[in-house]
């Protein structure tokens, strides 16, 4: 539950973003071009903006500047029709936390935001494990284990699992993850996540044990205990 | 191209050609002439010989048979120490009485035609000779000198040989040295074509200001490619906007379905056939996505990511990215190590195409099967399997976008990263070739075409 400001001059667009927020449960506000925008972000009281590239007025990376100047550093999840690699990478440098091209699924749109969300919690976490079941993870020796079985991880699947631990409970897409993880903008083919998540899979879920990797069909994968 | 192509092409010009048939006909020409000359001279020198022989033979007979003896020697002694005519008289039976013959030459005739001798010990050189019969029964012989015939025979044929020589070899020397710059004019032509061909249709024809019928031949190239290039924009325009456009609404009707297909719940079946319709939405964003990356990639024409890149670090990095695919398709992947080298490139777009090839390959080669990427002299980035590969007459067309070989036929996958590829190597400047690696395919990204073209 988080409130979430929607900066969105299309109609359709903003109802859409609105609605799927609402539905993941948080609490919604749309403004509809920069100015007030930026008005409404300074007063604060936000967990996270969802802000268009391209707004009359104000544009969205100067929104995002505007409020850096000001001390204001909520995280920001850049939504644009410029689909470009380079404008994805003007976007978060100019200080987005994400980057979201339209048309976007909405489910997206709400993984992202929290993804976001909690990965504002990360740098105040102060814990050097994350645990999610029997699972641990040492971020400090670089180790996991699950119940009594130490886990051998390759630095990759180490960096996946880690992200999927700290998302634990939330659907990751495919695309998400490979941009999170890899940082990489482009389709990676064929069956390039999948394979790494089965792997994972394999290190993670012994034979007896629980299945913690689910994959959710058509949208991804996610990590859960329950 | 060996020397002697050359020459051959030099020889198929339309101009040689010409050069060499006009040459032919001067030739004929010269020998025509030469030929009428010779013909009208002797015609004439023979005639004006046998008015002098006549003449002369009257004179003598004129004399007496006592005069007669003396006349021709006085005759002989006006000649001097030229051997011009010859004066002889003989007896009834064909002894000589007098002159410079010693026998009456055989063939010859009282009254009768002229006879022409070969040179001989009395008189060396070619005669024409006319006998007559006295009325007191000896003979009569005179003749002259017509060596200057044969003479003039030998200057005309010489003349004749000489200036077919000089024809000949001036013929072909102009020939080839005429030819040469339509042909340079040809050759560039052909590169623009080739250029053309290959893709790059903002290339045009060179057109010299000659206005002639190359130009001619040019100028409509050029309109036909202006057609193209506009044909073909206004294709990949459409295509575009249908991408563009339809992407929106199956993005909302793919959210839709999923939202039912939650709302359904798992037992029901038709949960299933709402997430079966998912992925077939799936499949067509993923193309339209794809499709859209390539425009996005051809319109680009700014340099401004581009850094010094080594090649060799974008192989190992593809190589570590794509170990645990190779490893899942029981593929062995391989990284043959290079010399370090270094390119201007962007290195996250030229990353995303060697990605695409290795993708590709890997997707390509049976189980059991390998695939290597290495950096090799060039430099150049090579992707070879061992699969399938790809036939020697679909490999330009594969890297276009919407062709559909046949092997892309049977396998999931947006069927584009290959073009992906192609067109980020175009950007780049570089050249992306595929090549029968018997068996196999092997893409190379040649990253210094320039310094490669023959």
């Amino acid at each position: 539950m988080a409130k979430v400001l929607v900066i969105e001059d299309d109609d359709a667009t903003a109802a859409e973003m609105g609605s799927c927020l609402s539905t993941a449960g948080h609490e919604v506000r749309r403004e509809a071009d920069g100015a007030e925008g930026l008005t409404a972000a300074l007063g604060g009281g936000f967990d996270a903006i969802a802000l268009d590239r391209m707004l009359p007025g104000l544009n969205g990376l100067e929104v995002v500047a505007r409020m850096h100047a000001a001390g204001v550093y909520t995280p920001v999840l850049m939504v644009s029709a410029l689909s470009d690699v380079d404008e994805r990478i003007a976007g978060l440098r100019a200080g987005g936390d994400d980057y979201l091209t339209k048309p976007f699924d909405p489910g997206e749109l709400a993984a992202r935001l929290e993804v976001m969300l909690r990965r504002r919690c990360w740098a105040v976490q102060t814990s050097p494990t994350l645990k999610v079941g029997d699972l641990e993870l040492d971020l400090v020796r670089r180790s996991a284990r699950r119940g009594e079985r130490q886990i051998e991880l390759l630095p990759m699947e180490f960096k996946l699992l880690e992200f999927m631990m700290r998302q634990a409970g939330q659907t990751l897409s495919r695309r998400l993850i490979f941009e999170t993880v890899w940082e990489y903008y482009f389709d990676p083919g064929t069956n390039l996540i999948e394979v790494y998540v089965s792997r994972l899979r394999k290190a993670i879920d012994g034979p007896g044990e629980r299945a913690l990797i689910h994959t959710v069909r058509g949208q991804g994968y996610k990590l859960d205990a329950a | 191209m060996p020397l002697r192509d050359r020459i051959t092409d030099v020889w198929r010009t339309t101009t040689a050609r010409l050069t060499v048939f006009y040459g032919l006909i001067f030739a004929v020409g010269i020998l025509a002439l030469l030929g009428v000359v010779y013909w009208q001279s002797a015609l004439y020198l023979h005639q004006r010989v046998e008015g002098i022989l006549k003449a002369r033979a009257e004179l003598f007979m004129q004399a007496s048979a006592a005069e007669l003896p003396g006349r021709i020697r006085q005759g002989l002694v006006f000649e001097g120490g030229q051997q011009v005519n010859v004066y002889a008289l003989f007896s009834r039976d064909g002894a000589p009485l007098a002159g410079n013959l010693r026998a009456l030459p055989k063939g010859l005739t009282p009254d009768g035609g002229p006879l022409d001798t070969p040179p001989t010990a009395d008189f060396p050189f070619q005669a024409r000779l006319i006998a007559r019969r006295l009325p007191w029964g000896e003979i009569l012989v005179v003749g002259r000198d017509i060596s200057v015939l044969s003479e003039m025979r030998n200057i005309m044929l010489q003349a004749l040989f000489w200036s077919a020589v000089i024809i000949i070899l001036t013929g072909l020397v102009f020939g080839a040295a005429l030819s040469l710059s339509p042909l340079r004019r040809v050759r560039a032509l052909q590169g623009a074509c080739r250029e053309i061909a290959a893709g790059d249709f903002s290339r045009r024809m060179p057109v010299s200001l000659r206005h002639d019928e190359l130009d001619m031949f040019a100028a409509t190239v050029n309109h036909m490619v202006d057609e193209v290039e506009r044909l073909m924009s206004e294709v990949r325009g459409a295509t575009e906007t249908i991408a563009h456009d339809l992407r929106t609404p199956l993005t909302r009707a793919r959210a839709r379905l999923h939202r039912l297909e939650q709302a359904i719940g798992d037992p029901d079946p038709r949960a299933e056939e709402a997430r079966w319709v998912i992925d077939e939405l799936d499949t067509v964003l993923g193309r339209f996505r794809a499709i859209l990356r390539i425009s996005e990639l051809e319109g680009r024409r700014r340099r401004e990511g581009f850094v010094e890149t080594d090649p060799q670090a974008l192989v190992l990095q593809a190589a570590e990215l794509y170990g645990p695919v190779a490893e899942a398709e029981g593929v062995a992947l391989r990284v043959d190590k290079g010399a370090p080298s270094t390119i201007d490139a962007d290195p996250r777009l030229l990353f995303e195409a060697l990605s695409n090839l290795v993708d590709n390959a890997i997707k390509f080669t049976p189980s059991g099967g390998r695939v290597r990427i290495g950096v090799e002299e060039g430099p150049r980035i090579v992707v070879q399997d061992d699969g399938p590969g790809v036939p020697q007459g679909e490999q330009a067309s594969v890297l276009q976008r919407f062709y559909r070989g046949e092997r892309d036929r049977l396998t999931p996958g947006s069927g584009l990263g290959l073009s992906i590829a192609a067109a980020i190597v175009r950007l780049h400047g570089f050249a992306l070739s595929l090549e029968d690696a018997h068996p196999g395919l092997r893409a190379v990204i040649d990253c210094a075409p320039e310094a490669h073209e023959i």
